[in-house]
C-alpha cells in the first residue's frame, strides 16, 4: 500500500555534524554578544587559518628568542677571508649573514618579536587614542567635533610616511621603543574617524536617551555604552592596524630611518640584506620576508573572520 | 518597614502640588527657522497623581516629557521661556550635577520603545545595577539585591537568571518590564511614561498599563503619561490635558474631557476611536493636518480643521478659559459671549459620548 508521502521539510545545512543540542537548551544559557561571536569566528574556516598563522608566529616571536639568543654585543666569529654570507646548512638552517655572519634564524625569530611587538603596541595605542577621540567627537558633536575632526583632517593631509621618517630620524634614535610610540601617535586618525561615525549613529539609539534619563553623566555614556557597542569595528580597525605597522616599520627601517640594527626587526635584517642580494644570499631576505607575508596574511585573514563574526547581520 | 514608612510620608503628602509646569517654551532652531515644538505650556501634577498628556503625533507631548527630564538636546534645542517647578526647585535652572541626581533618582522615565530602550550589549542585571548605584547608598551586593527584587515586582518569574540575560533573549512585554523594574528600582517620586504600550501587543498593553498602576499606587509616586490613545488615558489616569501643535487645548478630569469635551480637537480625537459601537461606519477622522510648524495659523492653531470654527477664530487666538476649579479650554466656544455657539455645539454631540 502507497503510504502518504511526508512532505521533505528542508533540510538545515548541518548534515555532518552530530544532532545538535534541542534549542530550548541552548537558549537556557544567556549566551553574551561575545559569546555568539566567538561561536561564529570558530566556524569561519579562514579566520581560523588566519588566527592559526598569526598565533603561531606570536609563539615563535615568544619561544624563539628564548632559545637563538641575540646580542648586539656578541658578533659571532666572522670569517675574515668571506664576507659574503653562507646558504642554509643544517647548523643554520636559515643560512648566515653576510658581513658579520650572524644567524639567519636567530636574528628572524628576534624579528618576529620585535616586530610584532611595534605592531601590537602601536596599533593599540592608535586605537585607544582614536577610540577616545571618536567618541568624544561623535558624541558631543558640535564645536568638540569640528575640532577634532578638523585636527584629524589637517594630520591626514600631511604625508604621512615623511612625518614618520622625520620623526623617528630625529626623535627616534633607532630605539624600537620610540618608532613604536610614534607609529601609535600617529596611527590613530582612521581609528578616530571610524569610531566617531560609529559613536554618531548610536547615540541616537534609544538607550542612550534611557541611560541619560536614569542619570547616567556623559563619560559613562561613552565608555560603558557607546564604546562597547561599537567594539567591533574597532577590533577589526584594530587587528588590521597590527599589519599595516608591521609592514611601515619593515619600509621605515629599511630605508633605515627606523629601528637601529641593535634591535633586530623584520624590516631593518631586511635593509642588511640589500647589498647582498646581488652576490646571491637569497637566504638573508627572504626568510625575514617571508615572515613577513605570514605575519600579515595571518592578521588579513583573522581580520576578515573578526569582520563576519561581530557583523550581528551575517549569517554564518 | 523603611520603604513603606516612605510610601506612607508620601501619601500623607497627597495633595500637594509636585510638578508644575509653568508657560515652558521648548524650540528647536533648525536649517529652516525656528520649530516652537513647546509654546506656552503649562499644568501641574499631585503628589501620588496621575495625569495624561494627550495629542496626536508632532503636538510636543514628548518634547513636553523629555523637557522636564532635561533631555532636550541645546542646541539644537533652546529652552525659549517659562519654568518647570520639580518639588519646588526649577529643573532648567539646576547644574548638570543636580539634574543627574534627579534624572532617574527623582524622576523616571519609561520610554516607547523597549526593544531599543535597553543597551544590546549589557546585561539586564547591570543596567538596572547600574541606576541603582547612581542613586542609592549601596554596594554591588546590595544593588544586586535591589535589581532581583525589582524584577521581582514587576512579574518577572525567575529574576535571578534574567539579570544575567541580554536584551536581545527577552520578548518585548518583557523588555518593558525591565524597563519598569529600572524605572521603579530608585523610588522616584515622578514616573513620566511616553507612550509605554505604544509598540507592543494589544494583548501586552493592558497588563502593563495594570503594572505601571499598580506599580504607581503602591509607591506613591505620581505618574505622568504620554499618549496618542484616548483608550489608555481612560483606564489609567485621573486628569487629562490635551494638547494641540505645542499648546495645552483643554485640561480637567478624565470623566469631564472625555464625557464632555469643551474642544472641538478633543471631539475631534475621541470621534477617532475604533469602537465596536460603530462598526460598518466609516470610521471618522479630523480633516486635514497638523499645521506647518514654519506657518502656523494666525489664530486659534486648529481652527484650519475645526469644523465649528468662524470668523474670530482665524483672527485671535483664545486664553485657556477657566471653566471650573480643575478644568480648561482653550476654545472662543467656552467665551460668555459665545453662548449660543456652546448650546449648538453641545446639540450637535454625536452618539456614542453621552
Amino acid at each position: 500500500m502507497d503510504s502518504i508521502p511526508t512532505p521533505s521539510l528542508p533540510t538545515i545545512i548541518e548534515p555532518a555534524t552530530p544532532p545538535p543540542t534541542p534549542d530550548y537548551d541552548v537558549q537556557l544559557e544567556s549566551l553574551s554578544q561575545w559569546q555568539i561571536a566567538w561561536r561564529r569566528f570558530r566556524r569561519h574556516r579562514m579566520a581560523l587559518i588566519g588566527s592559526t598563522l598569526f598565533f603561531s608566529m606570536v609563539l615563535i616571536g615568544i619561544i624563539g628568542p628564548l632559545i637563538f639568543q641575540f646580542d648586539w654585543y656578541k658578533i659571532p666569529t666572522p670569517d675574515v677571508h668571506v664576507n659574503a654570507g653562507r646558504p642554509p646548512s643544517l647548523a643554520h638552517p636559515m643560512g648566515e649573514t653576510g658581513r658579520l655572519q650572524w644567524d639567519v634564524l636567530t636574528l628572524v625569530v628576534n624579528g618576529i618579536r620585535f616586530s610584532l611587538l611595534i605592531g601590537v603596541i602601536a596599533s593599540g595605542m592608535g586605537a585607544i587614542i582614536g577610540t577616545i577621540v571618536g567618541g568624544v567627537a561623535g558624541y558631543f558633536g558640535g564645536w568638540t567635533d569640528t575640532i577634532l575632526m578638523r585636527i584629524v583632517d589637517a594630520l591626514l593631509a600631511l604625508p604621512l610616511l615623511f612625518v614618520i621618517l622625520v620623526f623617528t630620524k630625529f626623535l627616534g634614535s633607532g630605539s624600537w621603543i620610540s618608532v613604536t610610540v610614534i607609529f601609535g601617535l600617529f596611527g590613530w586618525l582612521g581609528i578616530a574617524r571610524l569610531v566617531r561615525a560609529v559613536i554618531l549613529s548610536l547615540r541616537e539609539g534609544e538607550y542612550v536617551d534611557a541611560a541619560r534619563a536614569a542619570g547616567v553623566s556623559d563619560r559613562r555614556i561613552i565608555f560603558r555604552h557607546l564604546i562597547p557597542n561599537a567594539l567591533s569595528p574597532i577590533i577589526v580597525a584594530t587587528t588590521l592596524g597590527v599589519a599595516g605597522v608591521i609592514i611601515g616599520e619593515a619600509f621605515v627601517s629599511f630605508l633605515g630611518f627606523g629601528v637601529g640594527q641593535e634591535t633586530p626587526t623584520l624590516g631593518n635584517i631586511l635593509a642588511g640584506s640589500l647589498g647582498f642580494i646581488s652576490q646571491g644570499n637569497w637566504w638573508w631576505a627572504f626568510f625575514p620576508g617571508f615572515a613577513i607575508v605570514i605575519i600579515v596574511l595571518g592578521i588579513n585573514f583573522m581580520g576578515d573572520g573578526l569582520r563576519d563574526a561581530l557583523d550581528p547581520r551575517a549569517k554564518i | 518597614m523603611t520603604e513603606t514608612a516612605a510610601v506612607h510620608d508620601r501619601r500623607a503628602g497627597v495633595g500637594e502640588v509636585l510638578l508644575d509646569v509653568r508657560d515652558l517654551k521648548t524650540y528647536f532652531h533648525v536649517m529652516d527657522g525656528t520649530v516652537k515644538a513647546v509654546d506656552g505650556v503649562s499644568f501641574t501634577l499631585r503628589k501620588g497623581g496621575r495625569l495624561a498628556l494627550v495629542g496626536e503625533s508632532g503636538c510636543g507631548k514628548s518634547v513636553t516629557a523629555l523637557s522636564i527630564m532635561r533631555l532636550i538636546e541645546t542646541p539644537p534645542g533652546e529652552f525659549a521661556g517659562g519654568e518647570i517647578l520639580f518639588d519646588g526647585q526649577d529643573v532648567l535652572k539646576l547644574d548638570d550635577r543636580a539634574i543627574r541626581k534627579v534624572r532617574g533618582g527623582e524622576i523616571a522615565m519609561i520610554f516607547q520603545e523597549p526593544m531599543t530602550s535597553l543597551n544590546p550589549v549589557m546585561s539586564v542585571g547591570d543596567q538596572i545595577i547600574e541606576a541603582v548605584l547612581l542613586h542609592q547608598k549601596v554596594d554591588k551586593k546590595g544593588a544586586h539585591d535591589i535589581a532581583v527584587a525589582a524584577l521581582q515586582d514587576v512579574g518577572v518569574a525567575d529574576p535571578k537568571r534574567r539579570v544575567k540575560q541580554y536584551p536581545h533573549e527577552l520578548s518585548g512585554g518583557m523588555r518593558q518590564r525591565i524597563m519598569i523594574a529600572m524605572a521603579l528600582s530608585c523610588n522616584p517620586k515622578l514616573i513620566i511614561a511616553d507612550e509605554p504600550t505604544t509598540a507592543l501587543d494589544v494583548t501586552i498593553q493592558r497588563q502593563i498599563l495594570e503594572l505601571i498602576k499598580t506599580i504607581q499606587e503602591r509607591t506613591g509616586a505620581a505618574l505622568l503619561l504620554i499618549t496618542h490613545d484616548l483608550g489608555v488615558v481612560a483606564e489609567t489616569v485621573d486628569e487629562v490635558a490635551v494638547m494641540y501643535a505645542g499648546r495645552v487645548v483643554e485640561t480637567g478630569t478624565v470623566e469631564e474631557v472625555l464625557l464632555h469635551p469643551r474642544m472641538p480637537y478633543t471631539r475631534g480625537l475621541l470621534e477617532s476611536i475604533p469602537s465596536q459601537a460603530k462598526r460598518g461606519q466609516r470610521l471618522s477622522a479630523i480633516k486635514g493636518t497638523v499645521p506647518n510648524p514654519f506657518r502656523m495659523p494666525s489664530g486659534c492653531k486648529f481652527a484650519p480643521r475645526c469644523p465649528y470654527a468662524w470668523d474670530i477664530c482665524s483672527e485671535s487666538e483664545p486664553d485657556l478659559i477657566q471653566l471650573g476649579s480643575e478644568r480648561t479650554a482653550r476654545c472662543w466656544l467656552n467665551d460668555p459671549r459665545y453662548h449660543d455657539r456652546l448650546e449648538a455645539y453641545e446639540a450637535s454631540r454625536p452618539g456614542g459620548h453621552g
